[in-house]
């Protein structure tokens, strides 16, 4: 996939710095940008990769992208047992950066993540936005693979993404290991009926190529949470803050500063005065 | 084989059919109606002859059709066809509103009890100026307007959609189409990108304004990419759109048909605005295809050349079967949209009266 076009495309996150933060016994990695209302990003299986959207968001707020214990370069995580337990781990963490209140984004696995530190802490979470969620998994298709995600599947444009470093095969184990350890059934009875009384605004983000969490779980969520949102994010695929950056962050940015009002146009259409 | 009868909604009134936009000042509203109650009685007749579809399409600012907006036709239909599907072929999504063509659709198939037969198009160049859309993005804007549909008609709870020419907060159609999960769709194939879009997405390939040359490449192309997608397209998928006069005897129907002009005018709706068409391409608008595609819009000529074409039907039921077994054998087209372009009182209405009797028994085995 890499050539010598990708290699020209300017990877995102170069404002962003890195610290890590002391919480529920782990040293956790974070990215942080920008400044105002807290945003609060968890990655999804394939790691803490840094989309443009990042870059735009934290251009208006504030974005600090975790990674969870267990990925990237961190220590093995063989302590935790379930993502309810994730959840507080992490609630944690934030709380360990001095944030109360926050608007909360996880992608893919950690729209999973997410959803369970929302219902553990809905005073803290202002809005909840979950993109391309595993929150429920549809089954895989026949040729996606156990690997976790590559390229093919993330994006519906990988020739405009930058190239796509591939996870080391130590890492890539290590990861899965506590995927599969804590990630729970594909329908999560606990979970579902707790999000069904979430009254915490949430915004649902799918792309339209997104073979993993396909479309037709709007419909799903929608029948599941009924103050949720569902947007539809036209010629993205599983990675659809990549694939379509300034259409993913205009959306968010329009719900999180006006919640479901977000329904009703307040742009302009005036030609000409 | 099927065939559908497609009556333009011509203007019978004077009126210029080589400029584009046409000037209303000869415009008669009695002749207007008129022309609306003819061409009405023209599907009755196509009904009640046992024709398979009626097609109803979206044309602007011409008195070639006057049908700006198919879907009223089509509503009207519901309750003079009686029988037949009523093929919308079609609006030309780029230019509209994609959720109102979804919702409009949605309407007519639930009026007709699922009769609706979709053509999502692009339209001709000029269509482009009608609502003041740049052509360059009309392909584009067609693939994700698709999406949009065929979501509207799927998705059972309200969604938003973030495009990149469209975007809605909340969409949740009522009606929903009657027919699950959606009419049959078709879109028209002529050039490559069309037929690849179409052959990816399963969806009915169509050839309007062509030769059977032509058209016969295309429908390959079309078919070799849905093999490379993974499936076959039934003959019923592939739709051929040519004019029709038929009569008792071969040599009154060619004079029938020469005196009409040929059946089509000297000048196609694209090449009546020679500035509009020369600016659509420069646009990019054909796209990798443009010098076939610009080639078959202007492919004109007299009677003779136009059967060899493949442009037209013409003569007695058992000539018109073999043009038609010609063209099928050429094509592989299980469909064959049949256009009155060519109006002649009480000919066309025995022509559509003959074809009924004589040739659809015929053309159904085929």
């Amino acid at each position: 996939m890499v050539d010598g076009n990708q290699s020209a495309i300017e990877l995102p996150g170069k404002d962003f710095s890195e610290s890590r933060v002391e919480a529920d016994g782990f040293s956790i990695r974070y990215l942080e940008s920008g400044s105002g209302y807290p945003l609060i990003w968890m990655h999804g299986g394939a790691g803490l990769r840094l989309s443009r959207t990042h870059d735009l968001l934290a251009l208006k707020r504030r974005v600090i992208a975790f990674e969870i214990p267990g990925f990237g370069e961190s220590p093995a995580n063989d302590r935790t047992q379930s993502m309810k337990e994730l959840a507080e781990t992490m609630l944690q963490a934030i709380s360990a950066l001095g944030i109360d209140e926050f608007d909360l984004v996880g992608n893919s696995f950690g729209g999973k993540l997410v959803a369970w530190m929302a219902v553990c802490a809905p005073e803290r979470v202002q809005t909840l936005v979950l993109v391309s969620p595993a929150a429920i998994r549809l089954p895989k298709p026949d040729d996606a693979g156990d690997r976790g995600l590559g390229p093919d599947f993330l994006y519906a444009h990988p020739e405009r993404q930058p190239p796509f470093e591939p996870r080391s095969e130590e890492v890539v184990t290590k990861e899965r290991a506590l995927i599969s350890r804590i990630r729970g059934p594909a329908r999560d009875e606990e979970l579902e009926s707790s999000l069904a009384e979430l009254e915490v605004q949430t915004l649902v983000l799918l792309g339209t190529e997104d073979r993993i969490s396909r479309a037709e779980l709007g419909d799903i969520y929608r029948e599941l949470m009924p103050a949720c949102q569902v947007v539809m994010v036209y010629d993205a695929a599983h990675a659809l803050d990549a694939d379509r950056p300034e259409a993913v962050t205009s959306v968010m940015e329009d719900f999180l500063d006006r919640h479901e009002q977000f329904l009703v146009r307040e742009t302009s259409g005036l030609l000409y005065p | 084989m099927l065939a559908a009868l497609f009556c333009t909604t011509r203007y019978g009134g004077p009126a210029s059919h080589t400029t584009w936009p046409a000037a209303c000042d000869t415009y008669s509203a009695e002749w207007a109606e008129k022309s609306i109650e003819r061409t009405l009685s023209q599907f009755r007749a196509g009904d009640e002859a046992g024709f398979d579809w009626v097609t109803v399409a979206e044309h602007h600012f011409a008195p070639f059709s006057m049908t700006p907006n198919p879907m009223v036709m089509a509503a009207s239909l519901v309750n003079v066809v009686k029988r037949a599907k009523i093929a919308i072929l079609g609006p030309d999504i780029p230019i509209l509103n994609p959720v109102r063509v979804a919702e409009e659709i949605a309407m007519v198939d639930t009026m007709s009890g699922g009769r609706v037969v979709v053509g999502l198009m692009r339209g001709s160049p000029n269509e482009y100026v009608t609502y003041n859309i740049n052509p360059a993005e009309s392909r584009e804007r067609f693939e994700e307007c698709y999406k949009i549909i065929k979501t509207a008609w799927t998705q059972k709870q309200p969604f938003g959609w973030q495009g990149r020419f469209y975007e809605y907060r909340s969409v949740c159609t009522w009606p929903r189409p009657v027919q699950d999960p959606h009419p049959p769709i078709y879109m028209s194939t002529a050039s490559p990108e069309a037929g690849e879009f179409a052959a990816k997405n399963r969806i009915g390939a169509g050839f309007a304004f062509t030769t059977v040359q032509i058209a016969s490449k295309a429908a390959q192309f079309y078919r070799d990419k849905c093999n490379e997608y993974g499936w076959t397209p039934e003959p019923e998928q592939i739709v051929y759109r040519l004019g029709m006069h038929c009569a008792e005897d071969d040599d009154e129907a060619i004079e029938d048909l020469r005196s009409a002009g040929g059946g089509q005018p000297a000048v196609g709706l694209s090449f009546r605005n020679r500035s509009v068409e020369s600016a659509v391409a420069q646009s990019g608008f054909y796209g990798r295809d443009m010098e076939n595609q610009r080639g078959r819009l202007q492919s004109r000529g007299e009677v003779a050349s136009r059967i060899e074409k493949g442009q037209v039907l013409v003569g007695t039921p058992e000539t018109i079967l073999k043009q038609i077994k010609r063209i099928r054998d050429m094509l592989g087209c299980g469909v064959l949209d049949l256009s009155l372009g060519a109006q002649l009182g009480d000919k066309t209405m025995k022509s559509i009266e003959l074809f009924g009797e004589k040739v659809l028994p015929r053309m159904h085995e085929l």
